[in-house]
C-alpha cells in the first residue's frame, strides 16, 4: 500500500517535471513544442557527458538546463520567429527539429543505450518499506520547481511581461513590452527545464537517442488538461499519472501506458478548457 | 478574360475527359514500368505506391481541409492487420481475401467515425481534433501489443498465407489503385464539394453560419479516407507478408505528413511524388547513410515548412502560374473562366412566409453573461412577419451578442429563441440556419481564394447539395439575391476570387450569400458600414422588397440613425444590455431618453 502511494507520488512528479517545460512555451507562445521529447533526449545526454568526463553527478542537471537554453534560443531565433503567423505550421517545424536532433544525436554517440551516473544511489526506508532515493528526490523537486515557476510568473518583471503577453498579446506590445525577447526568453527557459528534465529522469531510464519520445504525449497531455496553469499541471500530473500507476498495476501495465492520452481525450471533450478553467 | 480562354484550349475539355486522358497515361506508365525497371527497384516501388496512397488521404483530410491528423496511418495499419489476422488465424482464399478486406474497410471506417464524433463538434478547437488523431494510433499500438500471440505483439505477424504473384502484378495492383484513388480525388477536390472542403479550411465558422453542416462533413470525409488509407494497408500487407505495430504507428502517422507538407499540401501530385520519393530514396540510402539521409529528410522538412510552406510543388505551380499570367495585372491571373450561370430559383420558403401566420422570431427573457458580466439582460421581442426591425444603441449595447444569441444556440445562459414556433435550444448555428434565420456580419468575412459564383453555391450548399464529382454550371438563386447581384455588379464577376472584390461588393456578396439560405429571419450586422451613398440606396432599396414583397422579418443593426428612419418599421433601442425602448421610428426618434443616451448623458434615472 505504501509502495503504491509512493509510486504514484513520485510519477506525478516525474510527470509534472517533464510537462513544465512544455507548458511554460504553450502557455506564453501558444506553441506546442513538439521538438519537447528531443530536448529531453538532449538533456540526458547531457548528463551522459558531464558524468563520463568524470565531473559530479549533481553538475549534470544545470549543465543540461544551460545546454537546453542556448539550444532554445537558438532554435527561437531560427525556426520558430518566422512562423509565429503559422501555428500550424510551428507545430510541424518543431517536429522537424526533433528528427534532425535525434539524427544529430545518432550521429554522434551512435544508436546504443548509454547510462549517466546517478547523484545519488540507492534506497531510502521511508514507511517501513525502502524505496529508491531518487525517486524520492523527484517529488521535492517537483515541489520546488512548481514553487519556483509560480515565483518567477508573479514575483519578477519577466513573469509580469509574460502574463501580459499570455493574457493580450498586442495590448501588452502597446504598452511597450518586448514582446519578442518575452518569447525568445521562454522558449530558453522551456528548452533549459526540458533539458534539465531529461537528466533528471536519466537515472532512472537508459539513455537512448528516442527516449524522449515515449514522454512528448503524454506531457502534451497533461498540458492540455492541466489549463495551462502550474495549479492545474500539478492537479492533472497527480490524477493521471496516479491513475496510470493504478491501472498499470491492478489491470496491465501495456493499457497502463494509454491510461493517460485516454482519460486526456474524454476529459478534454467534457472540458475543453482543461481543469484550471470554467 | 477572352484571350485567357482562348490561350488555354484544353480547359473547355469537360475535366472528366483531362481526368480520364491524365489517368490512361499513368496506367500506360504502370503496365510498362515493370519491363524497364530492375527487380529491387519495382520491390520497393511497390510499397511506395501503397504509401502513396496513404498520402493521397492525408493531403484531402489536411491539406484541403484542414484538419491536421498524425493518425491517417492507424487506418492503414487497420487494413493491413485485417489481412494478416485474418489469413493467419481463420482461413485463406479468394472468399477470405473479400471478407478480410471488407472488414478492414469497415474497421477503419467505424473508428473512423467515432473519432470524428469525438473530435468534430461546434466549437470544437482545431488543436482538440490533431490530439484525437494523435491519441489514435498510440491507443491502437497498446492494443496491438497487448494482444499477445494473437496480434504478434510487438513483433508482428509475418509468413501468413498470401497470393505469390509475381511481382509485376503486384505492382500493377498497386499502380492501379494508386490512378484510381488519385483520379477520384482529383474529381473530388474539383467538384462542388471539394470547394466546400477548401470553405471549411478557410473559415469554418462563415461555413456554419451559412447552413453547412460542417461536423458531418468532416467526419464523412475522416471516415471516407480512413477506408481508403484500410485498402492501402490491406495491399501492403497482403504483398509484404509482414505487418508490424509501426504499421498503425505515430511515427508512420507523422513520416506522411512530412509526405505531404514536403511534396506540397493540397496539391494531390506532389504529396504522392513526396510519399514515393522519399520512401524509395530512403530504401537505397538506408543501407548506406541510413542516419544521414533522415537527417537530410529532417532539415529539408524544417527548411520547406518555414520558407516554401506550399511545397516543393509551389515552386513548379507557381512558375506556371507566372508564366499564364505574363503581362497580364494581377487580378486577371485570379480571375478563373467562370461557367457559372445564375438561375432563379423556386424559393418556397419565401412564398410560405406570406401564408404563414406565426411569428417568424420571438425572444423571451433572453440573458447573456459572461462570468459576472452581463451583457444581455431579458431582452423580450417578437420580430412579425414583413417587418424591418432596427436595433440601436451605443458601442457595447449588446447588439452583436443579440445577434450571436439568436444564431447560435450555445451563445446564451437563460431565456429562449423561437423561430417559427420553434425553439431553438441548444442547437449548432447550422441547424439554427434550417430553421430559417440568416446572418451576416460586421466584418465581411468570406472565403478568399474562392470566386464569387464558388461562394454563391456554397450558399446553396444546404438546399441544393453538391456533386461529388462534378462542377454544376447553374446555380439557382433567389430573386432577391440576384437582384443584389445585379445592383452591385457582382453578376459579372463570378469568376473573380473574392479576395479582390471591392469592400462594397463584398458587402454585396455577403447578402447575397445569405440570401441564398433562403431565411425567414434576416439578421443583418451593420450591413452599409463602409459603402458609399448609391451602394447604400440600392442595399436600402433591397431590404425594403425583402420586407415589403418577400414578408421576411429583418434584424438591422446600424449606427446611422437617418438610414435606420428611412426604412425601419421599428425600432428596438438597447443600453448596457437591457431594452430601453421597443417602438415605432417617431416614438423613438423623438424619444429624450435616446437622445440622452446617445449624447452620453447620466441614464441612471430613465425617465
Amino acid at each position: 500500500m505504501a509502495t503504491l502511494f509512493l509510486d504514484i507520488l513520485t510519477t506525478s512528479s516525474m510527470l509534472f517535471i517533464v510537462a513544465a517545460g512544455l507548458m511554460i512555451i504553450l502557455g506564453v507562445m501558444k506553441l506546442i513544442n513538439f521538438a519537447h521529447g528531443a530536448f529531453l533526449t538532449v538533456g540526458g545526454y547531457s548528463a551522459h557527458v558531464v558524468t563520463d568526463a568524470g565531473f559530479n553527478a549533481w553538475l549534470t542537471i544545470p549543465a543540461a538546463a544551460l545546454v537546453g537554453f542556448v539550444l532554445g534560443i537558438v532554435v527561437e531565433r531560427v525556426i520558430l520567429r518566422p512562423l509565429y503567423d503559422r501555428p500550424l505550421d510551428a507545430i510541424l517545424a518543431t517536429w522537424g527539429l526533433g528528427i534532425v536532433i535525434a539524427q544529430v544525436i545518432t550521429f554522434i554517440f551512435g544508436r546504443g543505450v548509454q547510462f549517466a551516473e546517478s547523484p545519488i544511489s540507492g534506497t531510502a526506508d521511508l514507511f517501513d518499506i525502502s524505496y529508491s532515493s531518487w525517486r524520492l528526490i523527484l517529488v521535492l523537486v517537483a515541489v520546488v520547481l512548481g514553487a519556483a515557476l509560480t515565483a518567477l510568473l508573479y514575483f519578477t518583471r519577466f513573469g509580469l511581461n509574460a502574463r501580459a503577453v499570455i493574457m493580450n498579446e498586442n495590448l501588452a506590445r502597446g504598452l511597450g513590452i518586448d514582446s519578442v525577447k518575452v518569447r525568445a526568453l521562454t522558449f530558453g527557459l522551456g528548452a533549459a527545464l526540458a533539458c534539465a528534465a531529461g537528466a533528471l529522469i536519466t537515472p532512472l531510464l537508459s539513455i537512448d537517442p528516442n527516449m524522449g519520445l515515449p514522454w512528448l504525449v503524454n506531457s502534451f497531455m497533461l498540458v492540455l488538461v492541466s489549463g495551462v496553469a502550474i495549479p492545474g499541471l500539478a492537479l492533472a500530473s497527480l490524477l493521471l499519472g496516479g491513475a496510470q500507476v493504478l491501472v498499470s498495476t491492478f489491470v496491465s501495465p501495456i493499457i497502463g501506458g494509454i491510461t493517460i492520452v485516454v482519460l486526456a481525450a474524454v476529459i478534454l471533450r467534457i472540458k475543453p478548457q482543461g481543469l484550471s478553467r470554467g | 478574360m477572352a484571350d485567357i480562354t482562348s490561350q488555354t484550349p484544353q480547359r473547355s475539355l469537360s475535366p472528366y475527359w483531362t481526368t480520364a486522358i491524365a489517368a490512361a497515361l499513368a496506367l500506360a506508365v504502370v503496365l510498362t514500368a515493370p519491363l524497364y525497371l530492375d527487380i529491387y527497384l519495382t520491390n520497393v516501388l511497390i510499397r511506395a505506391l501503397f504509401l502513396g496512397v496513404l498520402a493521397l488521404t492525408v493531403d484531402l483530410v489536411w491539406g484541403y481541409t484542414g484538419i491536421l491528423t498524425f493518425g491517417q496511418s492507424a487506418f492503414f495499419g487497420i487494413g493491413a492487420y485485417a489481412c494478416a489476422l485474418v489469413f493467419t488465424h481463420w482461413g485463406f482464399g479468394p472468399g477470405w481475401f473479400v471478407a478480410a478486406l471488407v472488414i478492414g474497410i469497415l474497421a477503419a471506417g467505424l473508428i473512423a467515425w467515432l473519432v470524428g464524433l469525438l473530435s468534430f463538434y461546434h466549437g470544437a478547437s482545431p488543436l482538440y481534433s490533431s490530439i484525437m488523431t494523435l491519441a489514435l494510433p498510440i491507443v491502437l499500438v497498446q492494443i496491438i501489443f497487448s494482444g499477445g500471440r494473437f496480434t504478434g505483439s510487438s513483433s508482428g505477424l509475418s509468413g501468413f498465407p498470401t497470393y505469390y504473384w509475381s511481382i509485376n502484378t503486384w505492382f500493377i495492383i498497386a499502380g492501379v489503385l494508386l490512378v484510381t484513388v488519385a483520379s477520384l480525388a482529383w474529381l473530388f477536390v474539383r467538384s462542388d464539394f471539394g470547394r466546400i472542403l477548401i470553405a471549411i479550411r478557410e473559415n469554418e465558422d462563415r461555413c456554419a453560419y451559412l447552413g453547412i453542416p460542417v461536423s458531418a462533413i468532416k467526419t464523412g470525409l475522416f471516415v471516407v479516407c480512413g477506408a481508403i488509407g484500410s485498402i492501402a494497408g490491406f495491399g501492403y500487407a497482403a504483398f509484404t507478408n509482414v505487418v508490424a505495430p509501426e504499421l498503425a504507428g505515430f511515427l508512420l502517422g507523422t513520416e506522411s505528413l512530412v509526405w505531404v507538407a514536403l511534396g506540397g499540401r493540397a496539391t494531390l501530385i506532389g504529396p504522392i511524388l513526396g510519399a514515393i520519393g522519399i520512401d524509395v530514396t530512403s530504401s537505397y540510402l538506408s543501407g548506406s547513410l541510413p542516419f544521414l539521409w533522415k537527417f537530410i529528410v529532417g532539415v529539408a522538412f524544417v527548411v520547406v515548412i518555414i520558407l516554401l510552406p506550399n511545397g516543393i510543388a509551389s515552386l513548379v505551380t507557381g512558375a506556371w502560374r507566372r508564366y499564364k499570367a505574363r503581362g497580364k495585372d494581377e487580378t486577371a491571373a485570379h480571375r478563373h473562366r467562370s461557367n457559372v450561370t445564375l438561375v432563379p430559383a423556386k424559393s418556397r420558403r419565401l412564398e410560405e412566409n406570406l401564408s404563414d401566420d406565426k411569428a417568424p422570431i420571438l425572444i423571451e427573457a433572453l440573458t447573456c453573461r459572461y462570468g459576472s458580466l452581463t451583457v444581455l439582460d431579458g431582452i423580450e421581442v417578437v420580430g412579425r412577419r414583413g417587418e424591418l426591425l432596427s436595433i440601436v444603441g451605443p458601442n457595447g449595447a449588446g447588439k452583436t451578442t443579440l445577434m450571436r444569441c439568436i444564431s447560435n444556440g450555445g451563445e446564451r445562459t437563460s431565456g429562449e429563441v423561437v423561430i417559427a414556433g420553434e425553439k431553438i435550444g441548444r442547437r449548432s448555428p447550422q441547424k439554427i440556419v434550417e430553421l430559417g434565420v440568416g446572418r451576416s456580419f460586421q466584418n465581411t468575412s468570406l472565403f478568399d481564394s474562392l470566386t464569387v459564383g464558388d461562394c454563391l453555391r456554397l450558399a446553396r450548399y444546404r438546399i441544393d447539395g453538391a456533386s461529388y464529382l462534378e462542377r454544376t454550371e447553374r446555380v439557382a438563386l433567389p430573386e432577391p439575391a440576384l437582384e443584389i447581384l445585379k445592383a452591385t455588379g457582382l453578376d459579372r464577376q463570378l469568376g473573380l476570387e473574392t479576395r479582390y472584390l471591392s469592400h462594397g461588393m463584398k458587402r454585396g456578396l455577403e447578402l447575397a450569400m445569405v440570401l441564398a439560405t433562403e431565411p425567414r429571419v434576416l439578421l443583418l450586422d451593420e450591413p452599409t458600414a463602409g459603402l458609399t451613398k448609391p451602394e447604400r440606396t440600392a442595399i436600402g432599396d433591397v431590404l425594403t422588397r425583402l420586407v415589403e414583397d418577400y414578408g421576411l422579418c429583418v434584424f438591422l443593426i446600424e449606427h446611422d440613425l437617418d438610414f435606420v428612419r428611412e426604412i425601419s418599421n421599428r425600432i428596438v433601442v438597447l443600453h448596457q444590455g437591457k431594452m430601453l425602448l421597443d417602438g415605432s421610428v417617431e416614438e423613438v426618434v423623438s424619444s429624450d431618453l435616446v437622445k440622452a443616451v446617445y449624447s452620453g448623458q447620466e441614464t441612471e434615472t430613465p425617465a
